[in-house]
């Protein structure tokens, strides 16, 4: 997790780096630590170390992780041969082991050669099937290659050892919402809301694929879900507004002629189409016209 | 008011600074032996994943009512279902102490941090004994209660003598528990790791995963599924009415 302090930190040394002022391999060990993504500026300040003797020598053990770090950054970049580099220096220093083998791998999949890249990944989970980091590599190759079912069954395998990693549900999620398998998506939404409740986005994503699979069922509990939304964001998520107009709308649209639904929903979507249109009033005046006919069309 | 006994300096030169030093080597050399007989230990995969199941058991347990009752009913049947339930272990098939001390790599393992911990401890306690016992080594300079007396005056049995005098048995005890903070200048902040910390360790020994996974389908079972999201939207009214105004 990043927390604010961590961010305030990482801004602080980013501008001290990018404008000469030294640090940057607090820098870089900061961006390590967090594990974010700042691929181009990591490869641009760690060559600047590796490149200087004097600096590197200062570094005595932990230059090898910045030579894997670089690496990972220059592949990033798609700076292959920067990339090769580092990890035949790597290579030299330790051969036969796991970690640049892994690396090697990745540096075939950058190169875009999937089958050699696929081999050695399998080659690595047969020696240790635990590693996390080349599960996820393959299901991001799968993905590359436009073989989402293959990535799904790479993931879901994944899953079904660490099943408490919320970043790979999502994943999954959306793997399943492109795939259009929309009732394996909701599962791995409910997985989303049961690891962490207050996330409004997760209810939001729930109710999108709620509302998609249709039937009166679920078009109510998606209305719930975009009402959840409402609360847990403070009514600031437009998304979510139109959500609760269109759920009620397609409600009645299914419910007519049977008994009618509680009056208090009806209240619900009279107050979001409100706030819909206070909104729009303030932010985007020219586009009030197309929100009233709209809201019109779904008779509300 | 027992007179003021004097400490004789040689006691100083030969009996508390050599306790010390002596105290602060062995915690430096046990520091390094350690970490050569340290062995790479390989995660076990059937660990990690009831780890990550018990994560993902609590998780359900305590959002439960923020997902649909036939969402919830389905994962708990998952969880808890009497023939291939995530949480259920069949009787019989929990590991005992004696499978574990059966495996050879485990064994070893436990022998070693034994190994680390008691033979320096009974060895230098054995040194100290034969050296330095019955001394009176050090006074410290405020007052104590007689409540004192069994830690800092251990190895003498005399009531009269004030609390404040340490004996020298009671001043390696002191050592051996408070020189943590002098290691962690020494060896960097991670590589500390005091006695006490060694003895906790110790209690974790022949920590149970099915007893664990056991407990959360107890807890699961009992759980009284309540849907909260219709009340959400009476919640999210009141929000909206407020916006709109």
């Amino acid at each position: 997790m990043v927390t604010k302090l961590d961010e305030a930190e990482l801004k602080r040394l980013e501008s001290q780096v990018e404008h000469g002022g030294g640090g940057a391999w607090e820098y870089l060990t900061l961006v390590r630590k967090l594990k974010i993504r700042r691929s181009d500026k990591v490869l641009k300040h760690g060559l600047s170390i590796l490149n200087d003797s004097k600096k590197r020598s200062t570094l005595a053990d932990e230059e090898w992780t910045l030579y894997e770090q670089v690496a990972i950054a220059a592949m990033d970049c798609n700076s292959i041969e920067i990339a090769e580099d580092c990890i035949s220096v790597l290579s030299k220093k330790f051969p036969e082991s796991k970690r640049v083998g892994r690396l090697d791998a990745m540096l075939l999949e950058a190169k875009g050669s999937f089958e050699e890249a696929e081999i050695a990944y399998s080659s690595l989970l047969e020696d240790n099937q635990l590693d996390q980091v080349v599960h996820k590599r393959r299901v991001a190759m799968a993905k590359a290659q436009g073989d989402l079912h293959k990535a799904v069954g790479c993931l879901s395998r994944y899953l079904k050892l660490y099943m408490a990693d919320n970043d790979a549900w999502r994943e999954l999620a959306e793997l399943y919402i492109s795939l259009q398998m929309y009732k394996q998506a909701a599962f791995c939404y409910e997985e989303l809301i049961l690891a962490q409740p207050s996330v409004s986005l997760y209810h939001l994503a729930y109710a999108d694929v709620l509302y998609t699979l249709g039937g009166l069922e679920n078009l109510q509990t998606a209305r719930k879900y975009y009402a959840s939304t409402i609360d847990l964001s403070g009514g600031k998520n437009t998304r979510a507004l139109y959500g609760v107009c269109l759920c009620t709308a397609a409600i009645n649209q299914l419910a007519k002629g049977r008994n009618k639904e509680d009056k208090e929903s009806v209240d619900l979507q009279s107050l979001a189409a409100a706030v819909l249109e206070k909104d729009y009033k303030y932010r985007a005046p020219s586009k009030l016209p197309l929100l009233t006919t709209t809201l019109k069309n779904l008779k509300l | 008011m027992a007179e003021d006994l004097v400490l004789d300096t040689a006691i100083r030169n030969w009996v508390l600074v050599p306790l010390s030093v002596v105290m602060v080597l062995i915690g430096i050399l046990r520091y390094f032996v350690s970490k050569l007989m340290r062995t790479f230990q390989t995660p076990d995969g059937k660990i990690i994943k009831e780890g990550q199941v018990i994560i993902r058991a609590k998780n359900l347990r305590a959002a439960a009512n923020f997902i649909p009752a036939k969402s919830f009913r389905a994962r708990r049947t998952y969880y808890n279902n009497e023939e291939n339930g995530l949480l259920h272990v069949p009787k019989g098939q929990a590991p005992n102490q004696a499978q574990m001390f059966s495996d050879p790599n485990m064994a070893m393992d436990m022998m070693k941090k034994n190994l680390s911990m008691i033979i320096p401890q009974t060895l230098t306690f054995a040194f100290v004994n034969f050296f330095f016992s019955g001394f009176v080594a050090a006074k410290i300079p405020f007052p104590l209660t007689q409540r004192f007396r069994s830690m800092l005056q251990n190895g003498i049995d005399l009531s009269t003598v004030d609390v404040s005098y340490v004996s020298s048995r009671s001043w390696y005890f002191l050592n051996l528990f408070g020189l943590r903070g002098l290691f962690s200048l020494i060896l960097g902040e991670d590589n500390a790791m005091d006695d006490t910390q060694r003895m906790m360790q110790m209690g974790g020994f022949g920590f149970d995963p099915s007893k664990s996974l056991g407990a959360e389908k107890d807890g699961l079972d009992i759980v009284q599924h309540d849907w909260v999201l219709p009340k959400f939207e009476q919640r999210a009214e009141a929000v909206l009415r407020k916006l709109a105004k």
